[in-house]
């Protein structure tokens, strides 16, 4: 579903260049870069394309979206200058060559149905990193009871992400594993997880921030609740920890740190080698103007010293990641 | 001159003819090509028999996902086929002219809408009906993600193809057959079953073999109810993993891993195999069934 929403976009998107591109060639010295990868960081490349585009007129960039595997496919093979990558790049892609930029940050959260009987006590105690090793990873507790320390025999449907996707790799790694090691129901995109679990009394699932709140109110989408992590571990969740009430202080949260990473995720550009020039310009202008369409997209900006990582990276000054 | 053309015409449409032979050949032959990288190091009774799918630990057991997808396409048939035979048997016998006509239409329409469709129609629908009203039933839970569900979303894709084929088959016994029938003092019903189905019963095999050619494939409305849990089912409201929705949902994000990408291209391999394999038996049992008739 989703992924035929943005290939409509894709295609309108793509449509709509067709003349003014004509027009640039003729005007300017030009370039051609190619983007190529996840969805997740569809709606982000799109913004820096066309801004990007207005400043360099004569400079054409192309923008797909295809999953982050055929990104960097695409970039180890030189069809594209830029892979997309949602998820941290896999040792194998790493031998073959890839570089990764880190260029901006997304968040996965634990999501459970405003309808669970258990509410309440969810968002006062919240789950310590190993309740949900245990119901994702271990399948060790099958009982909200269980998970929250009250005695009962009420079942905890858990849910997946059917499709390999950066978000379920990066829950799983928070967790000790890998998204193919994930327990639960797979269900296929994350506005399909978001509904799976808002319909569920007992479920329990993950979203990425842009799914499980709603962009216009900010707040988490209706008939959903974020399941608070309980960070140290107390049995309760403090003020501090307390971070969810609207996407932006969520953001403010993974910015500053308070909620890790992952399932906090850097974002990647992977190239492949030495940039060449026009590329290089284009890496430089995302890490350092590009900075400023990060929030307003809905991302998180990355940090200071891994914008200089990445610039040094783009440079060629520093030692490849 | 004339002879030269003629020449040069069958040949040409000879070729064109053995492109699509051809064509399934080149397909296995590319998909055995990109899967031998786990062929070589996995011996094919543990690709086929094991149900450990970990594809990041090197463990690559298919038997999740062929279960999977036999369990789905049996459950589609044994639901489509006898509505749908029912179903055109009432539009060709029973039912005013006007019906018919009009009802042959919102068949072709059904068989034209697009997989999504029926996908998320599943999702809002099908899915909460099996979990909050037929899993309660049979005395189970379930989230409603299941085979059953992947199996009803399924069997009414198949409907259209059934029906419409079956009705095509029906048309064609000649009316003669069935008057005589009737002047005999037989009823409708067993004109129908004795006179109308008995003449058209390899045409109803054969329809229903469309489908199943149908189901076997289908990926994207499947995909968004059954559940995607890669384990060996053990009942309808276990959720269940269909190869083409392994291969959908992993292929884009992990092409870039050799491994990952070989056993995803084994997945697409062995569900090409297994289709050849109910297609040529069916053909087979076509060639028997009408031999017999014969």
């Amino acid at each position: 579903m989703k992924k035929t929403a943005w290939a409509v976009a894709l295609l309108l998107a793509t449509a709509s260049l067709g003349p003014s591109t004509t027009q640039a060639t003729a005007r300017a010295a030009g370039g051609r870069l190619t983007l190529s990868g996840a969805w997740a960081l569809y709606p982000l490349a799109i913004r820096w394309q066309e801004e990007f585009q207005k400043t360099h007129p004569g400079v054409h960039i192309d923008v797909q979206a295809g999953g982050a595997g055929k990104g960097v496919a695409d970039a180890l093979a030189g069809v594209a200058d830029i892979g997309m990558v949602s998820r941290e790049i896999l040792p194998a892609e790493v031998a073959k060559g890839a570089v990764a930029v880190a260029v901006a940050k997304d968040a996965v959260i634990a999501t459970v149905s405003r309808k669970n009987p258990f509410l309440d006590t969810i968002l006062r105690r919240g789950l310590r990193k190993e309740d949900l090793a245990a119901v994702w990873l271990r399948r060790t507790r099958g009982t909200w009871e269980g998970l929250l320390g009250l005695t009962g025999r009420t079942p905890v449907h858990v849910y997946t992400r059917s499709d390999a996707c950066g978000a379920a790799e990066t829950w799983a790694v928070y967790m000790g594993g890998h998204q193919e090691d994930l327990a639960g129901i797979g269900v296929y995109g994350d506005p399909g997880l978001a509904e799976a679990v808002r319909r569920d009394s007992l479920g329990i699932g993950y979203n990425n921030v842009n799914f499980a709140y709603d962009a216009r109110t900010l707040e988490p989408v209706r008939g959903l609740a974020v399941c608070p992590i309980d960070l140290d571990a107390s049995g309760a969740i403090e003020p501090r920890e307390a971070v969810y009430s609207t996407r932006d202080d969520l953001i403010r949260a993974i910015a500053a740190g308070v909620y890790p990473s992952p399932p906090a995720r850097e974002l990647y550009f992977v190239i492949k080698g030495q940039p060449r020039p026009l590329l290089a310009e284009f890496l430089e202008w995302v890490l350092v103007e590009g900075r400023k369409y990060v929030a307003e997209m809905g991302y998180i900006a990355i940090g200071p010293e891994r914008t200089a990582a990445g610039l040094a990276i783009v440079r060629g000054a520093a030692e490849r990641k | 001159m004339r002879l030269l053309k003629d020449a040069l015409a069958r040949r040409a449409m000879g070729l064109v003819a053995a492109l699509p032979a051809l064509l399934v050949l080149l397909i296995v032959a590319g998909l055995f090509l990109k899967s031998k990288a786990i062929l070589a190091v996995e011996p094919l009774s543990k690709l086929l028999f094991s149900s450990a799918w970990h594809p990041l630990k090197g463990e690559f057991g298919l038997l999740p996902f062929i279960t999977g997808t036999v369990w789905v396409t049996v459950t589609a048939l044994v639901l489509a086929v006898p509505v749908s035979i029912l179903a055109a048997i009432y539009l060709s016998e029973y039912a005013p002219r006007w019906v018919r006509e009009g009802a042959k239409p919102v068949v072709d329409l059904l068989a034209g809408l697009p997989s999504v469709v029926y996908g998320v129609w599943g999702v809002i629908l099908v899915v909460p009906f099996v979990g909050n009203v037929l899993a309660p039933l049979a005395g189970v839970h379930s989230s409603g993600y299941s085979i059953l569900a992947g199996g009803i979303v399924l069997a009414i894709m198949t409907f259209p193809t059934i029906i419409h084929v079956t009705l095509e088959v029906f048309a064609s016994v000649p009316q003669a057959l069935r008057d005589a029938s009737l002047s005999l003092g037989a009823t409708r019903w067993e004109t129908t079953r004795h006179v109308v189905l008995r003449k058209g019963a390899q045409g109803i095999l054969a329809a229903s073999v469309l489908g199943f050619s149908r189901a076997f494939g289908e990926t994207m409305a499947v995909l968004m109810v059954v559940g995607n849990v890669p384990a060996v089912p053990r009942s309808l409201f276990d959720a269940g993993y269909p190869l083409p929705a392994l291969i959908a949902n992993n292929y884009g994000e992990m092409m870039s891993v050799p491994s990952y990408d070989a056993a995803l291209m084994t997945a697409a391999l062995v569900l090409t195999l297994i289709v050849l394999f109910f297609n040529v038996l069916a053909r087979r049992i076509l060639v028997r069934v009408e031999r017999r008739v014969r």
